[in-house]
């Protein structure tokens, strides 16, 4: 066999391979991988930098008539808690209590209005209801805070999760 | 003899060599030692899968809140998860309705001319009219759907808003007939 006679040979062997590869070629997919890729590193960041959401609930006051009597209704507690320059003003039917004054750093003594919401909560342990009042320019930041103080105790137990926001303000 | 059979041997010696080369040569057409290309159809079944889930899980988050200087959420330590409300988002500059600008804030007030009663008022006009329509929409949805109109919406307000303002967005709310808000915060302690 001939050197001329080999490589004849192995040029048709090339060829014949080549058609054989035409026939059975794949869609190019890396285009698509690439998009792929790239988007999904767009979304997982993003959901790595999604911040945690949640909701405080509150309502408007609402007006109804009287109840249609027979079972003895309790005593109303009717607590407002007023959040003023000075600090925490909580009252009731019974009247109003001694304020909670702010902190010598000048915040607010969530702490405080904790503590005399439990002891409030203790002697009417059904009431679930709190009314929430403020001064025109309380921040909403304190509005939401006092509100989780109002909601629960530092053990988790439920003080006054029903909470309507006042008619009008200070 | 000797001198026909040598160049006899070397035809032979020739011709088998020619065929080895072509062995060879078939062998590493067959069997490619070096790998051309990687099969990348599973990779591409499992980013898909991947992808379809991210998209999934965002597009079933309750809301999206952009922050920014004139929005940051309070943080609170309550438990209760975001829901799919009306959303009435008040930033250091302007009232939104679903993402519409309805009315400007400038220092913390809005413009008393927007104000039914003047700069005492609590009726923001334009958010009244606008969240009404809404809800006469929400009422046929609820309507026809067989259900209730809870009268919820979502309040969406930077930590800075006055609570004179607060007061007046929930009484114009309420006017509309949504007198059951849900403040948006961010989870956790500061």
């Amino acid at each position: 066999m001939t050197r001329r006679q080999v490589r004849a040979r192995m040029r048709r062997m090339r060829e014949h391979f080549d058609e054989a590869q035409e026939e059975t070629v794949e869609i190019n997919l890396v285009p698509y991988m690439d998009i792929v890729t790239n988007i999904i590193i767009f979304l997982l960041a993003s959901v790595v930098n999604q911040v945690p959401l949640g909701t405080v609930n509150a309502s408007s006051p609402t007006f109804g008539g009287a109840g249609g009597g027979g079972e003895e209704e309790k005593p109303a507690l009717n607590l407002t808690v007023t959040v003023g320059s000075s600090g925490f003003t909580l009252a009731g039917s019974g009247g109003v209590m001694p304020p909670i004054p702010k902190l010598p750093t000048g915040d607010y003594d969530y702490g405080a209005l904790t503590t005399k919401l439990t002891e409030v909560k203790n002697q009417f342990k059904e009431e679930t209801k709190a009314t929430f009042n403020a001064d025109g320019g309380t921040a909403y930041e304190i509005v939401v805070k006092t509100l989780d103080a109002m909601r629960e105790d530092k053990d988790g137990h439920m003080l006054f999760p029903d909470i309507v926001f006042a008619a009008g303000i200070l | 003899m000797t001198a026909q059979a040598v160049p006899a041997s070397a035809e032979v010696s020739d011709r088998l060599k020619g065929k080895r080369a072509i062995r060879s040569y078939a062998r590493k057409l067959a069997d490619p030692e070096e790998i051309t290309s990687l099969n990348i159809t599973p990779m591409m079944d499992m980013m898909t899968i991947i992808l379809v889930f991210l998209l999934k899980t965002f597009t079933s988050s309750a809301l999206l809140v952009n922050q920014d200087q004139n929005m940051m959420l309070p943080t609170s330590t309550s438990r209760l998860n975001a829901k799919q409300a009306i959303a009435v988002t008040v930033t250091k500059r302007v009232v939104l309705v679903d993402g519409e600008p309805v009315a400007p804030i400038n220092s913390g007030k809005i413009d008393p001319a927007l104000k039914r009663d003047g700069d005492n008022g609590y009726y923001i006009t334009p958010l009244v009219e606008i969240l009404s329509r809404v809800a006469r929409k929400e009422k046929k949805v609820a309507e026809m759907t067989g259900q209730k109109f809870d009268g919820e919406l979502t309040i969406v307000a930077d930590r800075y808003t006055p609570y004179r303002l607060l007061t007046e967005i929930l009484y114009s709310c309420g006017q509309a007939e949504y007198a059951n808000y849900r403040l948006l915060i961010l989870k956790g302690r500061e």
